[in-house]
């Protein structure tokens, strides 16, 4: 018993030197905890496959912002299907999910575009197995425009002539449209997609025939940003999948040649092959698959996996006869 | 005429003048407008949350914090994301907790002036003062690739803990620095050596400082979009409702702020009310865990002794 400094008389508990104040006994604690857990964590998992390491099997897929949905949707319904599989998604262009699947990062590359003979081979040289494709669907690249826009029909030239290199197509009143912005100018404004889509590839090759865009355009990350944009947007055109349709746009009749008749992408026209820009859904695997991966490809081409293609707004290999080439 | 003099009052000596009425004047208005700068601080926050709860009130339900999400992301909850993030301010605090508080120990204790202290300080300021889309494609190149980690929870947190590295060293560093040199004085002469006194008188003392710069980092880590979006956030996971570990370390997982971003740029057709509510609960985590520190600072301020 002693008296404390300020004269109080509160009883001073006396404690061995070593442990004078160990209150800071729970900070090293956490300190040396974080070390325990950060290295158990990395050596648990460091060596198994990603596959094993979790208590399901996961079916990691990647790739086109076009298919994101589907792919979503899928993912979804299958884990109802069968819980045991859980199928991680993610987007970031067809581009992306073609080079993870060549790195191993993903099982299942979702493309919309076809894998080119590059990427073919360096899929072989760093994996050793060949890429397949397998085709869930189409979807028909629709040209949107603000849904007050008098644009009613345009051909695959004068598109071209809008978002190619050296297009001469710059203001609304080239083609016979009276569509003037709030200040009065009637300038094209062009949505276009960054140069990792899928789509941004399909429509360089089909529209542009694999030349160049112009420069100035509005280059979106996502297929409905450019909806959005075109939706806000008075004198806006832009391209991006039929799935992403809103109230807010309309879709351009689109011809294949000056003089012909042109339609918008519709379950029908896509299928018998009339709308000029129809395109199909893949999904890449590296070899034939097996297991749980096969499984899952199995179920998404089965009726069940097709209507989600049908919900998701693209058209179910079903739908279109099999002698029609897309 | 004996009358005494009649002392003229007092404040009559002091009339103000037309100068003094004029500074007094000029006092009040400067008064009124710094006062109304502070109060307009408020405002945005104010009208920020508001607008935002008015927006997100139809969708703001216990089933949307706990269900997972349905019919193509339109529907149900964001589950999967909250856990997600949870996920990744657990490991990158776990990451960057040591090695922020020792450095910072080291820096504030134990560094002496020389080239080599001034180059870490040099550093840990530029550090903080890196955007983080540039913290995101290092994470990239460093743990995803060179590391070998691939796009997974651990790559995503040492990014997140890169990041807010400089702001913990510099809390701990001011805790520390907090603590009245007099403190280590006295523990010294009593024979006690560096070690000793950082860890039974500093540390204990500046427990709280630090505590705060922790809660403050879960705040950023919690919000950021950019560090995780290239290495280790994904669209959707399929998960049950209710379990708290459907990730591995090694896998990628979802995450509130990049679920927001998702859901209004990838997803036609989400209802405004859920977007709203994304957005209403990253808020409320962030405010809940900057509440938190402000709790444990006046807690420790209450325990202090000087």
């Amino acid at each position: 018993m002693r008296t404390m400094p300020n004269g109080s008389n509160r009883t001073a508990r006396w404690v061995a030197p070593g442990r004078v104040r160990t209150r800071a006994a729970p900070l090293v604690l956490l300190v040396l905890a974080t070390a325990l857990t950060v290295g158990l964590a990395a050596a648990g998992c460091g060596g198994k496959p990603r596959a094993q390491a979790a208590k399901k099997f996961v079916i990691a897929n990647g790739g086109s912002d076009t298919m994101v949905n589907l792919a979503q949707m899928w993912s979804e319904e299958y884990h109802k299907v069968n819980p045991n599989v859980s199928i991680e998604v993610a987007g970031g262009g067809s581009g992306v999910g073609i080079r993870d699947l060549i790195q191993g990062i993903v099982a299942i590359a979702n493309c919309s575009r076809d894998m080119t003979e590059a990427e073919k081979a360096q899929a072989r040289k760093n994996t050793g197995k060949d890429p397949v494709e397998w085709v869930v669907g189409y979807d028909g690249i629709a040209i949107y425009a603000h849904k007050d826009s008098p644009v009613e029909q345009l051909t695959i030239e004068e598109l071209a002539g809008i978002y190619g290199e050296g297009g001469k197509i710059a203001n609304w009143s080239q083609l016979g449209v009276n569509l003037k912005a709030a200040d009065g100018s009637d300038k094209i404004v062009r949505v276009s997609r960054q140069n990792s889509s899928g789509t941004y590839a399909y429509f360089r090759e089909n529209v542009l025939d694999k030349k160049d865009f112009k420069l100035g355009s509005k280059d979106m990350s996502g297929s409905k940003d450019v909806v959005e944009l075109v939706s806000r947007t008075k004198c806006a055109i832009g391209y991006s999948g039929m799935g992403y349709a809103t109230e807010g746009v309309k879709m351009i009749k689109l011809a294949a040649k000056n003089g012909d008749e042109g339609c918008v992408p519709s379950v029908e026209n896509v299928a018998v092959g009339k709308y000029p820009l129809s395109r199909s859904l893949l999904l890449y695997t590296l070899g034939r698959p097996e297991g749980d991966v096969k499984a899952y490809l199995e179920w998404a081409l089965s009726p069940a996996g097709q209507k989600i293609v049908k919900e998701a707004g693209y058209i179910p290999i079903s739908a279109v006869p099999k002698n029609i080439e897309i | 005429m004996n009358d005494p003099v009649v002392p003229a009052p007092a404040l009559s000596l002091f009339r103000a003048t037309s100068f003094t009425r004029k500074k007094i004047r000029v006092q009040k208005a400067a008064g009124i407008l710094f006062g109304a700068m502070a109060c307009a601080l408020l405002v945005p926050l104010l009208a920020l949350v508001v607008y935002l709860v008015v927006n997100a009130w139809p969708a703001l339900t216990w089933e949307f914090l706990t269900d997972v999400p349905q019919g193509g992301m339109r529907r149900g909850g964001i589950w999967p994301a909250l856990i997600g993030t949870l996920y990744l301010v657990v490991f990158s605090r776990l990451f960057s907790t040591p090695v922020g508080v020792l450095a910072g120990v080291y820096l504030n204790e134990y560094a002496k002036d020389n080239w080599l202290t001034r180059v870490v300080n040099l550093a840990v300021v530029n550090l903080a003062g890196v955007p983080s889309i540039v913290h995101a494609l290092f994470g990239v190149g460093a743990f995803v690739i060179f590391a070998g980690l691939g796009k997974s929870v651990l790559a995503a947190s040492l990014t997140l803990a890169i990041m807010t590295l400089p702001v913990m060293i510099v809390a701990t560093r001011e805790a520390l620095a907090a603590v009245p040199m007099a403190f280590r004085v006295a523990c010294w002469n009593l024979g006690a050596s560096r070690w000793q006194t950082i860890r039974t008188i500093v540390l204990p003392n500046s427990i709280g400082g630090i505590l705060t710069g922790v809660i403050l980092e879960v705040c950023r880590a919690a919000g950021e979009t950019a560090p995780i979006m290239f290495t280790g956030a994904i669209f959707f996971k399929a998960v049950e409702r209710w379990d708290f570990f459907p990730y591995s370390p090694r896998e990628q997982c979802m995450a509130l702020s990049y679920h927001l971003h998702a859901i209004s740029t990838q997803v036609p057709g989400v209802p405004e009310p859920m977007l709203y509510a994304t957005a209403v609960v990253l808020l409320g985590f962030v405010l809940a865990f900057n509440s938190l520190a402000i709790v444990v600072r006046f807690r420790m301020r209450q325990r202090k002794k000087w």
